[in-house]
């Protein structure tokens, strides 16, 4: 391979790259003062002229994850680079993130397949794009993600994927780099060679599985110590989330349960709930679920309308439930109610931890005043779906979490970064899986008497998910790291799960392509990827309320 | 008893190995390193002796640059109780190494020290005979069981044809095949643990020891690329080949 792939060389390279940003955020700044002018009346953001002008409004919420997307990819090489390790995939992966985002910010953003924002639709002008057209951007755009970059790529990353190197995700940290061995190592024996038949046939991940995982510290991994948890931050469940998701999605999700109630518990709980759950979630004893979605209630959670009457010591519970995932073997309901019915928005709205029995595949819900069934879904399943319907169920009054009624919403929102700062770090390694299944099967079948990984439709997809998968990491790994430091990050946290969540879609997408007729077969783990990946759109925030959830965010943000 | 376990650390068995350009060696730069696979079993079996109530102490010795403590690290995290790291730059060959840790088996006086058979970099497997060898020590190479009554171990080896039993004096030096134990996960709070754990720095200088290199590289090479074959079309074709091409007949 000639020397123009890795051209113009890392020292320019780097310097066009700091350079191109600036120019990024510069338009970035004008169509956030176009989509202000749009939504503003009376010099407040407007929501009804904000749901007018959604398409402009997420369109720069998507600009926005680019530019920030790309402030991560700079970080992450310069880092790399101090230390020695910026070596050539890192370095073309650089190259081809900023010419194709950067290229993307001028020309349109896929928001989705078929919905493409340009900049004249968020209200930028030619001049302003002209004046994007730097140096530094043109030539970032001319040389970035080219043809032969991408051919080497997908040439070194064949050489090194069998030891599991698709570029140095730089965590700087010796702990988290043993977690990920072990996690890698534990998936590759006791994980992956099930997780297609468990899919296949519709099963529950085996107990023997969830066992292991909780011997090896999964569920309590950001518990306190003094709860019996490790203690650990957000970065750390990222990796190990990753892991766990890049073997299966399900193994990969049932820590987002233990994190979402041990969250509720440690941010909302009282000292007693604290002592009572957390110890027993972080061990895996308890198994929690979240209910929260109803039939008609799902982004819009002011309207949820199942209802709680206190009666003497317990609460009664009525109404119906949906989407309840793991909910048949899971032991605590962290169950969001109505207690107040004559609050209708959020400010009625209570959390209970409501304890139920374990159930089974004939009797799912074997409690008095709870009966429910199973919804069969495309993919993410391992722990199956469920509606739940409430008939007199009881809570005891202790069960309220933190002890007074009305917080159970303030209490919900204040684990939504954590939950999908989780959703991303799945995300990533669902994509970095669908890379992987995509990189072997080039690798490995032959056509027109050469691999197909050697044409360019082919190698060019593989690199791009690699770049993408990258991307999507250092802007997960960057939100935790937010989280850690204790710093709000609802916007980061969104801009991650956001833009990982249609990453592994598309690498799913084009993994299944390359494996043409045979990724539409059953026998085929991309066929099972597909179906699980299309969820991580839609749950934790759909794409459209992410986008929503940035744009109102940042509109809202002073500088 | 106290029992002292050698730990390696290797290119990762999963990495496809490539020779630097010059000829000098492996490239070993931003490759994936790991404990080589047969010094997890030798620290997976001390640790069961541990935990049988066997040995009281499991230490874990590496030796090499600065990275090698994550080495130490890992080993920590699958249980042993404090680790060692013999800090060089210089190439250590299998005498040095075997010199280096019959110095610290004096100054620690283990009753057992557990070697993997052979690192699966150079495949020397010399270290461990070379150990027995200077210590004057009973060797026990290529065990597959392992069982300590009183001051003797009875081991299985995997020889040609079949298994050897033996029993052996202690203190002993004991190398490991694969088939000895399954190495376990270091679990979370198993790593996070080892993060308190003691490791000691020293230098071969420390110990007292020339650990300079007595066999040099002339050179490393790939192995030679496999030629694509011929089709011949019958059998006098092939006999005339292999005569008169390959010239084996």
């Amino acid at each position: 391979m000639n020397n123009d792939a890795i051209n113009p060389g890392k020292v320019v390279l780097l310097r066009d790259a700091r350079d191109a940003l600036a120019d990024a955020e510069t338009l970035l700044a004008a169509a956030k003062a176009a989509v202000t002018a749009a939504v503003t009346r009376d010099g407040a953001i407007a929501g009804d002229l904000l749901d007018r002008h959604q398409f402009a409004a997420h369109g720069y919420a998507w600009m926005a994850t680019y530019v920030a997307a790309l402030g991560r990819m700079l970080s992450w090489a310069v880092r790399l680079d101090e230390s020695g390790r910026l070596a050539e995939i890192e370095t073309l992966m650089l190259q081809a993130a900023f010419g194709e985002y950067l290229a993307q910010l001028e020309g349109g953003i896929a928001m989705s397949q078929g919905e493409i924002v340009r900049p004249a639709e968020i209200g930028l002008d030619d001049a302003t794009l002209r004046a994007f057209r730097t140096a530094a951007v043109s030539g970032l755009i001319a040389r970035g993600n080219t043809d032969s970059v991408r051919m080497r790529l997908s040439e070194l990353l064949t050489q090194t994927m069998e030891s599991g190197h698709f570029g140095d995700p730089g965590l700087d940290d010796e702990t988290l780099d043993m977690m990920r061995d072990q996690f890698r190592r534990f998936t590759a024996e006791q994980v992956t060679p099930f997780a297609h038949e468990w899919h296949r046939r519709d099963e529950l991940i085996p107990m023997s599985v969830i066992d292991q995982m909780a011997e090896f510290g999964t569920f309590g991994l950001t518990v306190p110590e003094n709860f019996g948890g490790l203690g650990l931050g957000k970065a750390a469940m990222c990796v190990v989330t990753e892991e766990l998701s890049r073997a299966y999605i399900g193994v990969g999700s049932l820590g987002t349960r233990s994190e979402i109630a041990a969250e509720l518990i440690r941010m909302g709980g009282t000292d007693a709930q604290k002592h009572h759950w957390l110890p027993r979630i972080s061990s895996g004893a308890v198994l929690p679920t979240a209910v929260f979605t109803e039939p008609n209630t799902g982004s819009d959670l002011g309207s949820l309308r199942t209802r709680a009457v206190r009666d003497g010591a317990v609460y009664r519970i009525t109404g119906a439930k949906t989407w309840i995932t793991h909910a048949a073997r899971a032991d605590l309901m962290t169950l969001l109610v109505r207690t107040d019915p004559n609050e209708p928005g959020y400010k009625g709205l209570s959390m209970l931890l409501a304890e139920k029995p374990r159930g089974t595949e004939g009797n799912p819900f074997p409690a008095e005043g709870m009966s429910g069934g199973e919804i069969k879904v495309l993919g993410y399943r391992g722990m199956k779906e469920y509606e739940i319907g409430f008939d007199g169920f009881t809570v005891p009054v202790e069960a309220l979490l933190g002890g007074v009624e009305g917080q159970g919403f303030k209490q919900l929102m204040a684990t939504f970064e954590s939950a999908r700062i989780q959703t991303a770090a799945r995300a990533v390694g669902v994509s970095q899986n669908a890379l992987e299944l995509g990189l072997t099967y080039a690798r490995d079948r032959i056509q027109f008497g050469k691999a197909i990984r050697h044409f360019p439709r082919v190698y060019g997809k593989l690199a791009w998910m690699a770049v993408e998968t990258m991307i999507a990491r250092q802007l997960t790994l960057f939100a935790a790291a937010e989280k850690d430091s204790d710093r709000r990050c609802d916007i980061e946290a969104g801009m991650a799960k956001l833009l990982a969540a249609r990453t592994a879609w598309s690498n799913a997408d084009n993994a299944l392509q390359i494996h043409g007729g045979n990724g539409y077969a059953e026998e085929y783990q991309i066929s099972r990827v597909i179906c699980d990946a299309r969820i991580l759109n839609i749950f934790e925030g759909a794409a459209e309320i992410q986008a929503q959830v940035v744009a109102r965010g940042l509109l809202s943000r002073r500088n | 008893m106290k029992i002292l376990v050698a730990v390696k650390r290797v290119i990762d068995f999963n990495v496809k190995v490539r020779v630097k350009a010059d000829r000098s060696g492996v490239e070993t730069a931003n490759v994936k390193m790991s404990m080589n696979p047969f010094d997890e079993i030798a620290v997976e079996e001390a640790v069961r002796l541990k935990e049988k109530g066997v040995a009281a102490e499991v230490i874990a010795v590496s030796m090499g640059p600065q990275s090698c403590q994550e080495t130490i690290r890992t080993a920590l995290a699958l249980g042993a109780d404090r680790g060692i790291h013999v800090n060089t730059d210089i190439e250590l060959q299998p005498l040095a190494v075997a010199k280096l840790l019959a110095s610290i088996i004096k100054r620690e006086q283990p009753s057992l020290a557990i070697l993997g058979k052979q690192a699966i970099d150079d495949d020397c497997n010399q270290t461990g005979q070379m150990l027995a060898g200077l210590l004057g020590w009973a060797q026990g190479t290529f065990i597959s069981k392992l069982a300590i009554e009183g001051a003797e171990a009875e081991i299985t080896r995997e020889v040609d044809g079949g298994l050897e039993v033996l029993r052996l004096n202690l203190p002993a030096v004991l190398t490991t095949d694969l088939r000895l134990n399954e190495p376990r996960y270091a679990t979370l709070p198993n790593i996070m643990k080892a993060k308190k754990k003691p490791i000691e720095t020293l230098s071969p200088a420390d110990l007292g020891v020339d650990a300079s290199p007595r066999l040099s590289t002339l050179k490393v090479d790939e192995p030679p690329k496999r030629q694509g074959g011929k089709m011949v079309q019958s059998t006098a074709e092939l006999v005339e080949k292999l005569r008169s091409e390959a010239k084996v007949i």
